[in-house]
């Protein structure tokens, strides 16, 4: 991948009329970017949209007050204004120590990916996968299929000398469906990856073939035969919805507000040792990653969860200085789940009873962590074995309690480009 | 240059076969106090120029930051490639469109002297101020406000023409708490409307009693039992009609939804509801009065008319953009949006309602032996199978009639056309809510209204 200079020229030209506006500290990310996209609705191509976008982040702080902007047009005179604004924005607020930009970093470039578009091969990849579902599953509709080719060449500058160019391109792909028999339908399903080459078709990769097939299975389905309390295999395609309480309320917002339940956790035990949880933005098999975060700071890989123990918050610049505890490494997210040693063919025929959720439809969890919501395109197991496809199932328990009650995790795991997840069983929930 | 003073209709020379040529522009504020700091104090412009061109029965489209000559011209090049790229490739020469050639303009920007960033932090930290004062057991407290004006400048090929700004301002509080176990009770508050923030808050006269309302809750909370999971005979206060307008019905008869395989494909002119409902997805006015999100002209150049969906329990018709009603070969309605420069118009809600009835919620609640009186919606989610949940992080216990304790947070389920047969009651009241935020695909600003109504749903819980 080429680095083109024009966002750091931006960048540095924009900065220094933040410096003389009379910023103390500021900050400036220009990003330009790229969209390609070929969509297909109800098994017909039918979209092929060509994006470009510019942003101009800027950030000042005076007199440890604090504001931000973004525009997306670079003309002279907008970005004039734009500092004129700031500067009234930042004059308003009010003073918090906590303030800061990123401090003085080596200078570096980061480059991943691919440069251009094949257009041929996007709409063939589409076709196929149309081609593909309706001759394998005649009762799947393929309500969207969507390749989008995505680029985005950025630079960020700040009055540390601090200065970060980016440039990655990739291919994200989308797919969503619902299948049909008669007047039977069955729930929605989606799922959706991203990758720096189209090598494989859409139906190979990751578990698709598996959620087709599950779909049209899904057209016909059954009540649970009444209220019982067991276990769940939670699928990687809904596995962060379960996570997510966890890495949530160990951001700013909860640790700086006190209001999260993991917030004197640290270094203890929060989570079944079974589970392990890295971020890692900067890996090479993960290409929806960042090499720079939001606040301006390189970001390296970390260990939020090892072997159960928490092992970092995940803290800004700011949540560290407001807190006095340590800013994390990077800005989370690039997930990845340690693998566990039990096939999931073995994670299936442990559970007596228990449901496999493949989608999970909720209301956000309250602060204590209480969750309920529908298990959606999911499935009844009894006796080891998936007996039927379920409809109108809500599943209720706690997060907290969850992370506790892992039973086993899969050997096999998943790459979604943003995220590497396995399967993961839990005891305790209760299905009604 | 400024939208206002760009001629659009100067370009209809350029189109080659059905174009929108539309200017778009997203500006945006946020300012947040957590435990009285200003975290975050950010605005946002977004906006360009977009084509989108039809051809063969494909769309080409594309966008550009710029809102220059050169670069309005080059879009409409780029899109009508794009379209004649998938045309070559899988057009379809039969395929055609409804015709539409209207016009309507609507700026809803005040009138108002434009105040400062000083005096909205101020405004807020006042807030923030008679929360500390007044309320005591408030371990922590944030106070936002998001503020987000939409304008739009389109011309089509076939003539419609509109210039359109649409606004609105909320202050959302979540205050939380502990209970005897120390642990956090929360609950959050919307308050807004359509309209610049100059507008909207004047003074503090219309928070208070929002606020005052909100702590009495989270006291009640502090005590909350689990609900009992299961099926039960519930009020849906009118707070929430608005979300289950949206989430239970409103999506499962989006025509492009049901043209993918929702149920509603089966149902229409069939009875799906109790004789009581009567839903609407209105354009723009209800009764004489503006509605929280007014749209004169979709994003297609169509006329915005009200979808009548059910009409004393029959379903009646969909909502459309012009693909589907040509598909489905039903009139237009006008409900093509797009959020951003960047995206094309998709079928979009715009203020969903289930009119109101004749029983008072005093009435509703004397009705019920057990069951549960829900308020304050969460989020939400529908499916193709009709069923749908949403969170609810406020109710009450019934019991012989009258309210009972406090419940905390739950998921609420059903199957829409089941639980509105169900409907036995609809209460005389009719309240909007300017705070909707949809997500299908796109974000989209929604207003969402309707009475309380007594009917059976699952509650999620122990």
């Amino acid at each position: 991948m080429s680095i083109n200079n024009t966002e750091k020229a931006l960048a540095e030209k924009s900065l220094v009329a933040l410096e003389q506006s009379g910023f103390d500290r500021a900050a400036c990310r220009v990003s330009a970017d790229e969209l390609h996209e070929l969509q297909a609705e109800n098994a017909e191509i039918n979209l092929f949209r060509t994006n470009f976008e510019t942003d101009i982040s800027l950030v000042g702080i005076k007199d440890e007050r604090k504001a931000s902007m973004s525009i997306n047009r670079v003309d002279d005179a907008t970005v004039n204004d734009a500092v004129a604004d700031l500067t009234a924005m930042a004059a308003g607020s009010s003073p918090d120590s906590a303030h800061d930009i990123a401090p003085q970093q080596s200078h570096e470039i980061f480059s991943g990916g691919i440069e251009e578009p094949d257009y041929d091969l996007m709409y063939d990849r589409v076709s196929e996968m149309q081609t593909y579902a309706a001759e394998k599953y005649p009762l799947l509709n393929l309500r969207s299929t969507g390749i989008t080719f995505y680029k985005r060449r950025s630079c960020y500058v700040n009055t540390n000398d601090v200065c970060f160019q980016t440039n990655r391109g990739l291919y994200q792909v989308s797919i969503s469906f619902s299948s049909k028999d008669g007047t039977d339908t069955s729930s929605m399903m989606y799922t959706g990856y991203s990758g720096y080459d189209l090598d494989t078709p859409i139906f190979e990769a990751t578990n698709v073939d598996m959620l087709l097939q599950q779909s049209t299975e899904q057209v016909r389905t059954e009540h649970i035969p009444g209220k019982f309390q067991g276990e769940m295999i939670i699928s990687p395609d809904c596995l962060t919805d379960f996570l997510g309480f966890l890495l949530g309320r160990i951001g700013d917002g909860s640790i700086i507000a006190g209001t999260s339940v993991f917030k004197d956790k640290l270094n203890e035990l929060v989570a079944n040792p079974m589970l392990s949880i890295e971020s890692r933005p900067v890996d090479d098999a993960l290409t929806g990653g960042y090499w720079v975060t939001g606040d301006g700071h390189q970001a390296m890989n970390s260990t939020i969860v090892d072997k159960g123990i928490l092992k970092t918050f995940l803290l800004s610049q700011y949540g560290a200085n407001k807190t006095g505890l340590d800013r994390a490494v990077n800005a989370g997210g690039s997930y990845c789940v340690a693998g566990g040693d039990t096939p999931y063919e073995d994670l299936v025929g442990s559970v007596k009873e228990g449901i496999l959720i493949t989608r999970f439809s909720g209301g956000r969890p309250n602060d204590r962590g209480d969750f309920s919501g529908i298990a959606k395109n999911s499935y009844y197991i009894k006796d080891g074995k998936l007996a039927y496809p379920i409809q109108e199932t809500t599943v209720s328990g706690n997060m907290v309690d969850l992370l506790q009650n892992i039973t086993g995790i899969s050997v096999e795991r998943l790459n979604f480009g943003s995220s590497i997840l396995p399967w993961v069983k839990v005891s305790g929930i209760t299905a009604s | 240059m400024q939208i206002a003073e760009i001629d659009l209709g100067k370009y209809s020379n350029r189109f080659s076969s059905y174009t929108e040529l539309r200017l778009h522009e997203n500006r945006s504020q946020s300012i947040v106090l957590l435990n009285g700091d200003v975290v975050s104090n950010a605005r946002d412009t977004t906006g360009g120029v977009s084509a989108r061109v039809f051809n063969g029965g494909t769309w080409g489209f594309s966008s550009n930051p710029d809102m220059s000559n050169d670069a309005i011209d080059g879009t409409i090049s780029a899109a009508t490639r794009n379209a004649d790229f998938l045309a070559r490739r899988c057009g379809n020469e039969d395929a055609a469109l409804p015709l539409s050639n209207a016009s309507a303009d609507s700026d809803f920007s005040t009138k108002k002297t434009l105040k400062t960033q000083e005096e909205k932090i101020a405004f807020l930290t006042e807030i923030d101020n008679y929360i500390v004062s007044s309320f005591p057991d408030v371990v922590s407290r944030q106070v936002l406000l998001s503020c987000l004006d939409m304008e739009k400048k389109l011309q089509t090929s076939e003539g419609s023409n509109g210039h359109n700004v649409t606004t609105r301002s909320l202050i959302a509080v979540k205050l939380t708490t502990e209970n005897e176990d120390k642990e956090p009770v929360e609950l959050s508050e919307a308050i807004g409307a359509r309209g610049q923030y100059e507008d909207v808050f004047e003074s503090m006269d219309t928070i208070i009693p929002a606020l005052d309302k909100l702590y009495a809750q989270l006291l009640d909370k502090k005590e909350a039992v689990q609900p009992i999971s299961g099926y039960h005979d519930v009020i849906l206060a009118s707070d929430l009609a608005g979300i289950l307008a949206h989430e239970a019905i409103g999506h499962t008869t989006e025509a492009d939804i049901v043209r993918a395989g929702s149920v509603a494909a089966d149902y229409l002119n069939k009875k799906v509801a109790s004789d009581l409902i009567t839903l609407v997805d209105f354009a723009n006015t209800y009764e004489g009065e503006t509605l929280p999100v007014p749209i004169y002209l979709d994003d297609e150049g169509v006329e915005s008319l009200d979808a009548v969906i059910i009409e004393d329990g029959v379903l009646k018709s969909y909502m459309h953009n012009k693909d589907s009603a040509q598909h489905f070969g039903m009139p237009l309605t006008g409900n093509a949006r797009a959020f951003s420069y960047t995206d094309e118009p998709l079928v979009r809600m715009r203020n969903t309602a289930i009119l109101s009835g004749s029983s008072s919620l005093d009435e509703m609640i004397a009705s019920i032996d057990e069951g549960y009186l829900l308020m304050r919606p969460t989020n939400g989610q529908a499916d193709s199978t009709s069923e749908f949940m949403f969170g609810v992080q406020m109710g009450y216990e019934i019991k012989n009639g009258k309210l009972g304790k406090a419940i905390s947070d739950t998921t609420i389920s059903g199957v829409a056309f089941d639980m509105l047969n169900n409907v036995s009651m609809v209460s005389d009241e009719m309240v909007w809510s300017c705070a909707g935020m949809c997500g299908k695909k796109q974000p989209m600003p929604v207003g969402m209204g309707g009475p309380a109504v007594k009917t059976k749903v699952y509650i999620g819980g122990q």
